[in-house]
């Protein structure tokens, strides 16, 4: 019993830094209540939540968003057979978070009957509000005020014998309002505001299989999935915020805009693996093969004025899309004595994408025009990966990987336009050799002390921000004894892509330390500071008005520093008090203010190549025992934002509860 | 009797003790009902019936060394004789990581999410079974968890619990979404969408994908005009996945920087090996409707219509 408390207690304090409500501490005994021949145990939180926030509601929407109400802040429910032997199921177990209209829900449910059925179930909605993004001063587009829907099922039959069946559901929507912008009628003119209720749905079904046959495991799964998004756009209503064009530069005005662009797919796949664990060694190999493909029709209209001049703009494009994968894994792990662990993992990864796309566009300046595009891309990956490991002794052990990788990249671009058909074929192939080795110490039991180093170079990158020369290093010190954990780590990481006219370098650090103390079984202290370091600089070229500026570097610095700490202490048997605190700070790269650049960076780039930021939520949380079937809790917490550069995104948070905890 | 008549019977001799001896080990060894446990381990014995481990002790049809206390600690007939003691018995606390494994394989290894579990980067740094999971004093009834999933990832990884307090972040604090959407702690198939062995205990989408596409469907496609930058190095060139200082999980707290970085025309990047294409001479880049980049190219993960992005 006193693990148990104990260990509760650790798991309150390590999760100091969430949401303030839920409360941690459920009322009623945890050995619950027998009825028949079933064991329960239960409970839940109902309260009210509270907020008040100052500044711009938009960004707190963004990052955090608790709102008003009341709330089943949280619930618990376990039902178990005593004989396992129940009548329809012997363990019943859900969890529910944030019902009501908390921004972030949750139902988790497992129902199985030994050996007959095991059935998991998860549903989640997930608000997502985005103000847009922000540019140096101006506004941002892609607003999206959407809900996030997704719900798995899986139903397992014959979970223990050797013999299973699977069989499961999945399904994921999105659906809102939101803003999105065009441009018409052409690259110079004025980009508009346009209204969409987004409407995405997917579902996924499963039928999948498991038996063994020679000792080796086989597992199959055959999936359909299915998409469909039909987000129409609007052209935003004359007086909401916004519908006015955005930065207007030319005499370009638009009366009505209306685009429908359906687009639904399926992606039907299979997946067969095979595994086995033997005492020298342990093999497992993994297939997929999907099919992905899409149809889709874009029907778009826009009338309006463009240079003095009435313009009608009609453009429907339809097509399809496919893109099969192939995929291969094999994994091999021999153990030829206690000491030598060899592992060798080859990967194949192939992938077509392929389709047209008819393009038909009425333009009364320019009249009719019809592309047809026809696009390939196939991507075809090998890689293989060696790793050793050897325990010296239980003080000392080492490590030592090779991995190698080799990309073919093949496009081609052809379109057909009155009657003349061009193509461009491209081929790209890309070796990575990387090599990676270590060290651990063990010089006693609670304390270990790993060090490691990778080194790798990559023949041809994609892009200028992929690994080129790149090397990382780990150092991580971890000492956990039963009241007490310690863990620091350090990482570096330093890529460079240096070619002629451009060039891209990153380097990264980061240093972290945390720990929790428990001074006995009424207090706990959790705390941690982490350091993060970015310096990045890359070649860039752009136009201005309309001259090509090259030669001009892009250079990013960040500097963020984090904290947390979370106390809690037991006032007396009955009260709970914990108290916490979080602070994130992006220092940027040290200037006070946005107009003033570093290095020779150029004038549009001045503003934006740093963003110093402070995130920070204190919180303080009473639970009070009433009696062996009720709690009552009160929190308040915190949450300030500061854009230092960009004062309009800042806000001030006070957030807060007060629940009752039942059992019953 | 010869030297070689007296050598032979005291081998005889030694080799009989010998055996005996393991007899007599064997004997002490035994197993036992496993109902003798409860005498001194009242409380686990009383609420054992909500551990899944019961499952097995259910049917009543399992030999004990198969089942209940002994399918996992081994015989206990020496530790009744001797009136317990953690060296009598296979106590987990006091072995070695892989034997802690080796003794959960021996049921727990017919699970496909398993499979990699041998090579996997815990097991390779003496993170074992019971690092993570405790049998007897679990917070989470589901997986036995010795605490919340989000605490005992972020316990070790320190780096990343930081990630997770940054203003824009996946909601795994505010608990809608947990470690194990995105990542298999027993370890995975390599990844195979990108070059280098990285990220490791990634939880692929069903095709050896990136785990982002398993919620962010609209992003899988296939276009027409795939954004060859997203397709062949993945999300993680433009966002960081835990957490982030900007907006949408954004490498760059503006969105032209990081356009502009890759298309620069320089170096032999791109699909041609000849660079990846700059801006036209309209885009004047001193002009702030032209430094957001999306407000016109709103497909920017891939278009079905145009091969600029634009619709």
């Amino acid at each position: 019993m006193r693990l148990t408390i104990f260990l509760f207690l650790i798991a309150n304090a390590a999760s100091a830094q969430v949401p303030v409500a839920p409360s941690p501490d459920p009322a009623g005994e945890r050995t619950g209540d027998n009825v028949h021949n079933y064991n329960i145990v239960d409970s839940f939180e109902t309260g009210y939540r509270f907020s008040s926030v100052g500044g711009s509601d938009a960004q707190y929407r963004s990052s955090v968003n608790y709102g008003d109400g009341v709330r089943l802040l949280g619930s618990s429910l376990i039902v178990t057979s005593k004989n396992g032997h129940g009548l329809l199921f012997d363990q019943i177990i859900l969890s529910t978070q944030g019902l009501g209209n908390d921004p972030y829900q949750s139902v988790v449910m497992r129902v199985e009957k030994n050996r007959i059925y095991s059935y998991d179930m998860s549903w989640r909605r997930n608000d997502y509000f985005n103000p847009g993004l922000a540019t140096g001063g101006g506004e941002g587009q892609h607003l999206l005020d959407t809900q996030n829907r997704m719900q798995d099922h899986n139903l397992t039959l014959l979970p223990q014998s050797n013999l299973k069946f699977f069989l499961g559901y999945s399904d994921s929507s999105q659906s809102g309002p939101a803003y999105s912008s065009i441009q018409q009628f052409d690259a110079t003119g004025n980009i508009f505001p346009l209204f969409s209720n987004v409407r995405r749905v997917w579902r996924e079904y499963r039928l999948g299989n498991e038996f063994q046959i020679f000792g080796i495991r086989v597992n199959w799964t055959h999936g359909w999935q299915n998409f469909k998004d039909d987000t129409g756009a609007t052209l935003a209503a004359s007086g909401v915020p916004g519908a006015t064009p955005i930065a207007p530069q030319s005499a370009v005005s638009l009366k009505s805009f209306q685009a429908s662009d359906p687009n639904h797919g399926t992606n039907p796949y299979w997946r067969a693996a095979i595994f086995t664990d033997r005492k020298l060694f342990h093999m497992n190999g993994r297939f997929t093969y999907s099919g992905g493909q899409h149809a889709f029709v874009t029907d778009e209209s826009a009338q309006g004025i463009a240079s003095s001049l009435s313009r009608v703009q009609n453009v429907v494009t339809l097509g399809d899309a496919q893109r099969p994968v192939a995929t291969g894994n094999l994994n091999v792990n021999f153990t030829p004595t206690s000491k030598l662990t060899i592992a060798n993992s080859t990967s194949v990864y192939n992938v077509r994408t392929l389709g047209n796309s008819f393009f038909s566009e009425f333009d009364s300046a320019t009249q009719a025009t019809t592309v047809l595009f026809y696009n390939y891309l196939g991507i075809r990956t090998i890689a293989n990966d060696t790793n050793l490991n050897y325990q010296l002794s239980p003080l000392v052990g080492f490590m030592a990987a090779y991995h190698y990788s080799d990309r073919l990249i093949s496009t081609q671009n052809q379109f057909s336009f009155a009657g003349t058909t061009s193509s461009s074929p491209a081929q790209q192939s890309n070796q990575l050799h990387s090599g990676e080795a270590g060290v651990r110490f063990t010089p006693w039991k609670p304390l270990s002390v790993l060090l490691s180093a990778e080194f790798g170079t990559n023949s041809h990158p994609f892009t200028p921000l992929a690994d080129g020369d790149y090397h990382a290093l780990t150092a991580r010190v971890q000492y956990r004894a039963k009241t007490f954990h310690l863990v620091a780590t350090a990482n570096a990481n330093y890529n460079a892509n240096s070619v002629s006219l451009t060039s891209y370098g990153s380097q990264s650090r980061t240093y972290s330390v945390s720990g929790n103390w428990t001074l006995r079984s009424q207090f706990t202290v959790d705390a941690g500071f982490n350091r993060a370091h970015t310096y990045t600089i890359g070649g860039i070229a752009y136009f201005v008005d309309p001259q090509l500026i090259q030669g001009q570097s892009s250079i990013y610095l960040s500097n963020i520093n984090s904290i947390y700490a979370g106390v809690r202490y037991e006032v007396v048997k009955r009260i709970d008090l914990y108290a916490g605190y979080t602070r994130v700070q992006d220092l940027g790269d040290g200037r006070a203010s946005a107009a003033v650049g570093i290095g020779s960076a150029p004038s549009p780039f001045q503003a934006v190549q740093t963003f110093p930021v402070a995130f920070q939520s204190p919180l303080a949380r009473l639970s009070v025992k009433i009696n062996n079937r009720l709690r009552w809790n009160a929190g308040y917490q915190y949450y300030g934002y500061r854009a230092n550069f960009e004062s309009l995104l800042g806000y001030r948070a006070n957030t807060g509860y007060t629940s009752l905890s039942f059992s019953f | 009797m010869s030297l070689a008549a007296r050598s032979s019977l005291l081998l005889l001799v030694f080799s009989a003790g010998v055996f005996v001896a393991n007899a007599q080990d064997k004997q002490n060894n035994r197993f036992l009902s496993n109902d003798a446990c409860k005498t001194c381990h009242p409380i686990i014995w009383s609420r054992f019936y909500k551990n899944p481990h019961f499952k097995s002790m259910a049917s009543g049809k399992e030999p004990p060394e198969r089942t209940g206390c002994q399918g996992c600690h081994g015989p206990g007939g020496k530790h009744v004789d001797n009136g317990g003691g953690a060296e009598t018995i296979q106590a987990f606390t006091t072995l070695p990581a892989e034997r802690v494994l080796d003794a959960c394989l021996r049921c727990h290894s017919q699970t496909l999410s398993r499979a990699n579990i041998r090579s996997s980067q815990h097991t390779l740094n003496g993170v074992a079974c019971t690092s993570c999971h405790s049998i007897h004093g679990a917070q989470s009834v589901r997986a036995l968890l010795k605490k919340p999933q989000t605490a005992l990832c972020e316990g070790c990884h320190t780096d990343v619990r930081a990630q997770f307090a940054m203003p824009f972040k996946h909601r795994v604090e505010e608990g809608v979404i947990s470690c194990s959407d995105c990542h298999n702690p027993h370890g995975s198939f390599a990844p195979t969408w990108r070059m280098a062995s990285r990220p490791r205990h990634t939880e692929q989408a069903m095709a050896n994908e990136e785990p982002c596409l398993k919620c962010h469907a609209d992003k899988r496609g296939p276009f027409i005009f795939e954004h060859l930058g997203v397709r062949v190095d993945g999300c993680e060139t433009c966002h960081a996945p835990h957490g982030s200082s900007n907006s949408r999980l954004l490498r760059r707290p503006v969105v032209f920087t990081l356009c502009l970085e890759c298309h620069n025309g320089g170096g032999n990047f791109g699909r041609r090996g000849i660079g990846i294409p700059t801006q036209t001479p309209n885009h004047n880049m001193a002009d702030p409707r032209y430094q957001n980049c999306t407000a016109c190219h709103v497909r920017i993960h891939g278009s079905n219509a145009d091969s600029n992005f634009l619709r």
